[in-house]
This record gives structure tokens, C-alpha cells and sequence, in this order.
């Protein structure tokens, strides 16, 4: 692959290479857990009893050919699902540190607040770099300067963009490039420190080099976040996630370890597709 | 393979059919292309005819005001005026008599046993009225005479073309039959001067006597009764005061002072007057006519922005597909209705409705209620606002359907309620389009006809603003109301026939200017969406 894939891994923080070596299963925490999950649009299904579990501070890929549901799982996550007027649950809960957020007392605002979205197109606002940070503690009431220039300022430097506009934080956040602006997205979702990043194929409309940018911010992120990303790139996923789970048709077919999953995978139809047979 | 098949497979040349020289591909753009130049052109043609017929307006408009001037009508208007303040007063005066009777009524008093009481004052009321039928008197004579000879100066001229239109064809002995006496309108002018002393008199007269009669001006028992006589004084020194400003403006009048085409335009523009069929002068002011479109206009947009917007909004974001596929429609027909339907509803109910209501209890606490009149600004505005929620509607409808969905999503995702997310979000974004669909909105407002003419009640004045509330249940009429009642009955060329034009250009300049404005605004908010 290319230098910048070879300097990524290259880069990847020592512990976690040492906590795949050793089984991290073990001291892992399952945060986000998918029990027996039947998921509908209309009448047609698009989830079959999918059944698995997401660590904390962990990369979570999702690989799988197109329409096979990964989108739509990752969407339940934090229920935006909700939004779509045909969708409904055949069975099954999803649990986010113990605690199933499909009863009907979760509150999705609040969900949403502790799961954050970062979606496969960027989508600033169109607003200030600034307001763009600064929107989800805006609707959360909370005005003080001082606490939005901090929390702008901790969040673009989380999101490795603060060097690059610490002078424009006026100008409008259109005004970015594709790849500032997908990490402006995700400076948006840290800013009101949410416990798990979802990403649907944030890399997909970028170019090498800002793809680079994010998925080394994605390594950086895991300390403080459990992330839970889609992509289609394969390389992708074998650089940043600690698991992968393979979809195909609805089901999830394979889930373990990235590395077990891309070099010796239990499942026939998950080697066809990691070799690029199908998909 | 033979070389003629091969030169076959590779002949690339044209085998189009073509139809008076232009191939299909080009008979197609030459059609749709020709329907956009007619559009083009026939908005030139509208624009060129509007400035043909209108513009010879405010030469003879002018000529009319110099006839008005030279033939000493504008002299005697003064003192009509001084007349008519006169007038005024009398009405006062008349209806503190009036609230007298009501009173005595009220106490149970018979007729004649009133008349008896009020005997006592006849002094008063009966000398303070008789003082102005000299004035009255005068001024009607003086009037006549102007009047004489302004139609006498009319007819000359009009004999005066006759006269040259038969020379132009050749018919000069008919021409010669034509006798013309010509006429001397100074002449006149120094008649209705030479009063000048008469009238000074008549002046001085009223002066001393009004004095007098305020000098022992009667008291009554009631005091709303005398609060009134009070005013009735204090109006009455002002009238005083004001005869000297109506002596000295008629000193300074001068029929020869000459009157440009800047006179004639800025009294159409800022007239107050609309005025026409008159014995004295016609007037065309477009002022009334202005502010009585834009009075209605506001009351519509005021009603119509909220419902237009707030309809756009719940249905955009707020409703589910079974309402939206409702509500839509629906609110689209409205548009379908002809606006004649609208307003004979208007007439036929919703102003009934109105004036009942305005006598209701409940409502009692606003001092404009009730109303006199069933047909007024607000009855218009109301129905006016009908008409332009659906194009408020759709327009903003549109603007915020063109949200990226994506913003949506994101604010949502952050934890935002769908309120914040409308608020904060969806309304900024789409606001220029919604800025640009009120525009249109005012658009469609100011240029409807057929309600306004029905339910606006057509009394041509300038809306009072200083009644606070009131103003908005004043009868007005309107730019396109004047328009639509008089073209139909004017002399073709006619002078009021151009001021009728000139109307419709104003109206189309203002069209112009709120498209103009909205597409400024929409290309802006494309830009910015990027
Ligand atoms: N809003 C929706 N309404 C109805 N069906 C939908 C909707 N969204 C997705 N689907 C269907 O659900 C299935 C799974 O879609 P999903 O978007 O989850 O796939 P995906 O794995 O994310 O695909 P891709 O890799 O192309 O993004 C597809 O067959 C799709 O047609
Ligand atoms: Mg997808």
C-alpha cells in the first residue's frame, strides 16, 4: 500500500499493538452490546439477529459489502434510526453500558449527547468554525465565553485541526477544505464529550493525505472514546480498528480481532471478500 | 471487403434530416428558444406601451395646472378653503347643539320643552353660524366666474385644433366659418382681484363679530357640554389666526408665475389629492392611492407571514407524510380560488362578520370598536392575507425543503431537540429564500385587484395614522382598485386616462423592484450555500 498507509501503522501507539498481542478480550470492557437484533424497513429486513459486542476504548470496524445493513446497525446506536418514518425493531435490544436504549424511558436526546455521530459526508453548518464547535453546547444552554473558547479550542486540537484555523475561527466552516471540514465535523461531536464516536465511512470523500489525517486522529481518539467506524476500505480497517465484524446480507457473519479477521478468517464468505473476491 | 463498404462504415458525414434549413436538433432549440424571446418581448411591449400611454401625462397635467393658475380658480380656491375651515367650525358647533339634545333626552325631556330650553342660546348658535353664508356667498360667485371662464378658455382651444385639424386637410373654407373668439383670461383674473377689498371686509367683519359672540359664549349645566364650548373657542382663535395666513397667500398669488413639469410630477407623486370629475380641478395624487395599497399590504403580510412561515415549517419538519400529503394541497388550493369568489366572500360575509363582531362585549375594551364601516382596510387585508399565505407557503416551504438533509441530521445527532434543530438551524439556513418568498408574497399582495376593489371600501384618502388603531378600519382605495374602476370609463387620451397609466407604472415599477430584490436575495443565499 501506499507510505501513508506504511506511516500509519508505523505510528500506531505501542500499547495497543501490546494489548492485541495479549488477549485483550480479557480486559476489555464490553460497552455497547447487540443482543439478537432483527431490524426492519417496512416489511423488508435489513437486520437478522445480529448478536455482538463493542469494547471500550476500542475501534470497532464495520466492513461488508454495500446494503449489507452496516449503516443501519451503526445507525440504531444512537437511534437515529427513529428518524425514518418505516423503520421498527423485530427483537432484540442494544445496550450502551448496561443499559437498553430502546426503552422507552431513554431519553435520545440524552443518548445522543453520550453517542456522537460523525457522518460519511462532512457536514458543517453553515455557521463559523467556531459556532460549528460550539453548537452542541449551545443547545445545551450553556453561553459562558470562556467555557466555549475553551471547549473550541480542546476540541479542534482533538480533532488535529486547531493549528490550521486558530486564525479564521470566523470564517464559515464551508470555506474548508473536504478533509478540515470532515475533522471540523468531529470536533463538533467531541465538543459535547460524548462516551462513543460513531463514524459512517468518514473517509470516503477524501483524499489520501486527509484520510491519513483522520484515521491518525481515530488512533488518537481511542484513549478517550470507544469508536465504532464503517468503511469500505479494507486497509483502512486493518490500520485503525482492535476488532472488525463482517456483514454480508443483514447478518453479521464474522466478528474477532482485526488482525485473526484479515489474516485468517474462520468464515469462507469473510475471506472472499477481505481478498476482494465479492463485494 | 470492398472499398466502397469500408468508405461506408467510416462516413461520419451529417445525414440528418433537415426542415427549412435547420436540422432537428436545432428546430428544437429555435422553439424553445422563441418561446423565451416572447416572454422577453412581450415584457418590453408591456413596459413601452405602459410609458406611451403614461408619459404624455404629466405634460398635460401641467397644462391643466397652468389653466387652473391662469384662469384664477387656484385664487379662489384659497378663499375656499378659508370658507371651508369656516364650515368645520359650524359642524362643531352643531354638534355640541346636538349632545345638548341628547343630554335633555335623556333627562326625560320632550321635544318642544328642549327646543325651549335651547332658545335661550339661538343668539349664539344661530349668529355664529349666519356669519359665514357672506363668506360662502362670495366665494361661489367668484368661483362661478373662474369656472365661466376656464370652460370658455377650454372651448376656444379646443376650436383652436378643430379649426387646424380641417386646414391639415384641406378643407379651408370650412375652416374660416369656424369662429373663434379669443379670450382673455387676465381679464377674469383682475375681476376676481378687484373683490380683493370686499373680501378683506367680509374678513374683518367675521373677526369682530366671532370676538364678540366668543365674549359671551353661554354656559350649560353639563360639563362635557362646556369642555366643548371651550374647544369650540379655542378652535375658533385659530381659525382667526389663520385668516391673515389665507389674506396674505392670496396678496402673494400671481397668475403669471409659471409652473414647470417638476410641479406637475412631484404633485402626482406626492399628491394627496385624487380627485376627478371635478367642476373645479381634478387632482392626481398618487399618495392616497399608495398609501391605502400599502396600508392593506401591511395588514395582509402581517397575518399572512406567521401562518405562511409557520405552516411552511410544521409541515416541512414538524408534520408526518399522511398530514403533509393534507395540508399541502390544501393550502395550494387556496390559490385555485378566483379572487373574485374571495372577495364577494369578503363582502357577503367576512365583513358582516367583522362589523358584528366589532359590537360584541367582549371586544368593547378597543376604542376603535365598533365600526362604522363593513368594507375597510382590514376587511381587504384580511382576505388579502388568504391569497398570499400560499405563495408565502410554498415559496418557504421550498426554501426549507432545500436544507440539506445533512444539517438535519447532524444537529440532531448532536442531542438537539427538533425545535433547537429548526430554530438554530433549518430557519438560518433556508432564511434567505424565506426573506425572498415574503417578498414575493408582498408582491402578489400589492398587485391583487379584484379584492381590494370589492372589500377595501374605495373611499379615496389618505389612511389617519394618528387614529392609533383605528387607522387600520379606515375605508381606503388602492393603486390597482383605481385603476380597474376607472380605466373603463375614461376618454381615451384623456388626461386622467394617462394618470391611470401612470398609476399601473407605478405599480409595475414596484413589481419590479420586489422581484428584483428577492432574486438579489435568493442568488446570495445560493452562493453561501456553496
Ligand atoms: N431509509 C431507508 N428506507 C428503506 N430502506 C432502507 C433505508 N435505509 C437503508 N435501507 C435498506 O436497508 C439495507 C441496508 O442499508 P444500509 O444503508 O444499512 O447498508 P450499508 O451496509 O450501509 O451500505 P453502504 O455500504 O452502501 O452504505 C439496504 O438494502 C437498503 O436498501
Ligand atoms: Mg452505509
Amino acid at each position: 500500500m501506499s507510505l501513508v498507509a506504511d506511516k500509519i501503522t508505523l505510528n500506531r501507539p505501542k500499547q495497543s499493538t501490546d494489548s492485541m498481542d495479549s488477549d485483550s478480550s480479557e480486559q476489555a470492557r464490553p460497552l455497547i452490546r447487540v443482543s439478537d437484533f432483527d431490524f426492519f424497513y417496512g416489511d423488508k429486513q435489513a437486520l437478522f439477529d445480529v448478536n455482538m459486542e463493542m469494547m471500550e476504548n476500542e475501534v470497532t470496524a464495520f466492513i461488508g459489502p454495500s446494503g449489507c445493513g452496516k449503516s443501519t446497525l451503526l445507525r440504531c446506536i444512537n437511534r437515529m434510526n427513529d428518524l425514518v418514518d418505516v423503520a421498527r425493531i423485530g427483537r432484540g435490544t442494544i445496550e450502551v453500558s448496561g443499559a437498553n436504549i430502546y426503552d422507552p424511558q431513554v431519553d435520545t436526546i440524552e443518548l445522543r449527547k453520550r453517542v456522537g455521530m460523525v457522518f460519511q459526508k462532512s457536514n458543517p453548518f453553515p455557521k463559523s468554525i467556531y459556532e460549528n464547535v460550539v453548537y452542541g453546547l449551545r443547545i445545551q444552554g450553556i453561553n459562558r465565553k470562556s467555557t466555549l473558547d475553551e471547549a473550541v479550542e480542546r476540541c479542534l486540537k482533538g480533532a488535529a485541526l486547531w493549528e490550521e484555523v486558530r486564525d479564521r475561527l470566523d470564517t464559515s466552516g464551508l470555506s474548508l477544505s473536504g478533509g478540515q471540514q470532515q475533522r471540523l465535523c468531529i470536533a463538533r461531536a467531541l465538543a459535547v464529550e460524548p462516551d462513543i464516536l460513531l463514524m459512517d465511512e468518514p473517509c470516503s470523500a477524501l483524499d489520501p493525505v486527509a484520510t491519513a489525517k483522520v484515521e491518525e486522529l481515530i488512533h488518537s481518539l481511542k484513549d478517550n472514546y470507544t469508536i465504532v467506524i464503517v468503511t469500505h476500505n479494507m486497509q483502512q480497517a486493518a490500520r485503525v480498528s482492535d476488532r472488525t465484524a463482517f456483514f454480508y446480507l443483514g447478518k453479521l457473519i464474522e466478528m474477532g480481532q482485526t488482525e485473526q479477521i484479515f489474516m485468517s478468517p474462520n468464515n469462507e464468505q469473510t475471506e472472499a471478500y477481505i481478498s476482494g473476491r465479492f463485494g | 471487403m470492398s472499398e466502397a463498404d469500408d468508405k461506408n462504415r467510416y462516413n461520419l458525414a451529417s445525414r440528418r434530416k433537415t426542415f427549412l434549413g435547420l436540422d432537428k436538433e436545432q428546430a428544437l432549440k429555435g422553439l424553445f428558444g422563441g418561446n423565451a424571446l416572447v416572454s422577453i418581448v412581450v415584457l418590453a411591449l408591456i413596459t413601452f406601451f405602459l410609458f406611451r400611454e403614461g408619459i404624455g401625462f404629466f405634460g398635460q397635467y401641467r397644462d391643466s395646472l397652468k389653466l387652473y393658475r391662469s384662469s384664477g380658480l387656484e385664487y379662489v380656491e384659497i378663499m375656499n378653503e378659508q370658507s371651508a375651515a369656516f364650515s368645520g367650525l359650524t359642524r362643531y358647533l352643531n354638534s355640541i347643539r346636538e349632545d345638548q339634545t341628547q343630554l335633555l333626552k335623556e333627562q326625560g325631556l320632550a321635544f318642544r320643552e328642549i327646543k325651549k330650553v335651547q332658545a335661550r342660546d339661538n343668539d349664539f348658535f344661530y349668529g355664529f353660524e349666519d356669519l359665514g353664508y357672506p363668506l360662502r356667498e362670495y366665494v361661489l360667485e367668484k368661483k362661478e366666474l373662474a369656472i365661466a371662464s376656464r370652460n370658455a378658455y377650454e372651448e376656444m382651444e379646443n376650436l383652436k385644433v378643430f379649426r387646424s385639424n380641417l386646414l391639415a386637410e384641406g378643407r379651408t373654407e370650412e375652416a374660416a366659418a369656424v369662429s373663434i373668439v379669443e379670450l382673455d383670461l387676465s381679464a377674469t383674473v383682475d375681476q376676481i382681484r378687484s373683490g380683493r377689498e370686499e373680501f378683506l371686509a367680509l374678513n374683518d367683519t367675521i373677526e369682530k363679530e366671532l370676538e364678540a359672540l366668543l365674549a359671551e359664549a353661554p354656559t350649560f349645566e353639563a360639563a362635557s357640554l362646556n369642555a366643548k364650548v371651550e374647544r369650540l373657542g379655542e378652535l375658533t382663535r385659530m381659525f382667526i389666526a389663520e385668516m391673515e395666513e389665507y389674506e396674505n397667500r392670496l396678496l402673494e398669488w400671481d397668475s403669471t408665475q409659471s409652473i414647470g413639469m417638476g410641479r406637475a410630477f412631484v404633485l402626482f407623486l406626492f399628491g394627496e389629492k385624487w380627485v376627478t370629475n371635478s367642476s373645479i380641478q381634478d387632482w392626481y395624487g398618487l399618495w392616497p392611492l399608495f398609501s391605502g395599497s400599502l396600508l392593506v399590504a401591511i395588514i395582509a403580510m402581517f397575518l399572512a407571514v406567521p401562518l405562511g412561515i409557520g405552516a411552511a415549517i410544521y409541515v416541512n419538519q414538524v408534520a408526518g407524510p399522511r398530514e403533509q400529503n393534507f395540508i399541502k394541497p390544501y393550502i395550494e388550493f387556496i390559490s385555485a380560488i378566483p379572487s373574485v369568489v374571495i372577495g364577494f366572500f369578503g363582502i357577503a360575509v367576512f365583513g358582516q362578520f367583522i362589523r358584528n363582531a366589532s359590537n360584541w362585549e367582549a371586544l368593547a375594551w378597543l376604542d376603535v370598536f365598533p365600526l362604522a364601516e363593513r368594507l375597510n382596510a382590514f376587511t381587504a387585508g384580511c382576505l388579502l392575507a388568504l391569497m398570499a399565505v400560499p405563495t408565502i407557503f410554498t415559496l418557504a416551504e421550498d426554501a426549507i425543503n432545500n436544507v440539506p438533509k445533512a444539517f438535519k441530521e447532524a444537529s440532531l445527532a448532536m442531542g438537539a431537540t427538533r425545535w433547537q434543530t429548526t430554530v438554530r438551524i433549518i430557519v438560518p439556513t433556508s432564511l434567505s429564500g424565506i426573506i425572498s418568498a415574503v417578498l414575493l408574497g408582498f408582491g402578489r399582495v400589492i398587485g391583487e385587484t379584484m379584492v381590494v376593489l370589492l372589500c377595501a371600501g374605495n373611499r379615496i384618502a389618505i389612511p389617519d395614522f394618528t387614529e392609533g388603531l383605528g387607522v387600520f378600519f379606515e375605508p381606503v382605495h388602492t393603486m390597482t382598485g383605481i385603476i380597474a374602476q376607472e380605466l373603463g370609463e375614461v376618454v381615451h387620451g384623456s388626461i386622467h386616462y394617462r394618470a391611470l397609466f401612470m398609476v399601473g407604472m407605478a405599480l409595475f415599477i414596484i413589481s419590479l423592484l420586489i422581484n428584483y430584490v428577492a432574486q438579489k436575495i435568493v442568488i446570495k443565499y445560493q452562493i453561501s450555500r456553496g
